[in-house]
């Protein structure tokens, strides 16, 4: 899993006119789940320093069985939670999850582990792994 | 006097008079409601019966005898139904730090009654403070409540297991007769509760 995400990093780097990692994830947060619930919300920014667009196809965990990006949408006061199937990023652009927009569901946790890893994915290729933990206590 | 001095006084005379046009609206202002919009008349609501976070029954009446804020979610949802009931919750500690006396109710309802039992209910709303109210049970009873507040809920379609309900994000007002008596559009802020809620009490 790890090698051809570098590989793939290193392909990004080389056509990026910037060095530095082409993928990168800020102010990440990962929410506790409510009482009783198993699901977490992820909020985070993603900043693309390459000069070629990225496409997340997927994000994975091993501490979740299921991860989906999602888009909450408000409309004349109605809510809608949609899948994303892919999250483009354009070159030198950022794209931010955030709470009311769009951010990661992670669900089906194993074990109650507090130390998360995040696998940004595009196709089978790692474009990046986010080492976290789950918010507050 | 002389010309210098009349201009200075005409500039005082007419800085005092949009000073106290400012504060005179700015006042005027601060006692409408600026976020909710108030029934022209308070609507009563239905006979339902549905289920409290407790699991007992309870019909219209369960409204009456405080102000709520009602709220409309589910418990599977991580992100804006979470996020509406924190709004909410702080709102409350607000208006409890600003000395209200009448202070409102928070009550989340569930528009996924399949998988929102009363005990999954009410372990999720304790978790935005006391006192809170959880309202499930069965569709067809649920949607006698929400049809007559404007409420538009729809489950959706879903590629595996987990579903996701589009829901009306509006939180309503209901008095202590239990009418409904005002509604909040999204999106919601703490500030805007805690502006407008003391004069709901007072309409």
């Amino acid at each position: 899993m790890r090698l051809p995400g570098f590989l793939v990093a290193c392909l990004l780097c080389a056509c990026a006119e910037t060095s530095g990692p082409p993928l990168v994830a800020s102010d990440v947060e990962i929410t506790r789940a409510a009482p009783g619930m198993k699901m977490s919300a992820g909020y985070m920014t993603l900043t693309n320093n390459s000069g070629e667009a990225i496409v997340i196809t997927s994000i994975s965990s091993p501490q979740f069985g299921v991860v989906e990006m999602h888009e909450t949408v408000v409309e004349d006061d109605v809510a809608r939670m949609r899948k994303l199937d892919e999250l483009t990023i354009a070159a030198g652009e950022s794209v931010v999850l955030e709470r009311g927009g769009k951010h990661l569901m992670l669900m089906q946790p194993a074990g109650l582990s507090r130390d998360i890893t995040l696998h940004v994915q595009s196709g089978d290729a790692v474009l990046l792994s986010i080492a976290t933990h789950l918010a507050g206590k | 006097m002389k010309p210098r001095n009349l201009i200075i006084a005409l500039v005082a005379g007419v800085a005092l008079a949009a000073g106290a046009w400012l504060a005179l609206t700015t006042i005027a202002r601060d006692q409408q409601l600026q976020f909710a919009t108030a029934l022209p008349v308070a609507a009563e609501l239905p006979e339902f019966a549905l289920l409290d976070h407790d699991g007992n029954a309870i019909d219209a009446s369960v409204f009456e005898g405080q102000w709520d804020l009602v709220f409309f979610g589910f418990t599977h949802c991580p992100d804006i139904c979470p996020i509406t009931l924190q709004v909410l919750a702080d709102a409350r500690r607000q208006l409890a730090a600003n000395g209200q006396a009448t202070l409102p109710r928070i009550v989340l309802v569930s528009v996924d009654p399949e998988r929102d039992t009363p005990e999954i209910l009410g372990n999720y709303i304790a978790a935005f403070g006391d006192g809170n109210l959880g309202i499930t049970g069965d569709l067809q009873e649920l949607r006698k409540l929400t049809g007559a507040l404007g409420i538009f809920f729809q489950k959706a379609a879903s590629d595996n297991d987990y579903y996701s309900v589009d829901h009306a994000s509006v939180v309503i007002a209901i008095d202590p007769q239990g009418r409904y008596r005002a509604v909040f559009s999204s999106p919601h802020k703490a500030s805007n509760f805690v502006h407008d809620f003391p004069l709901l009490t007072r309409l």
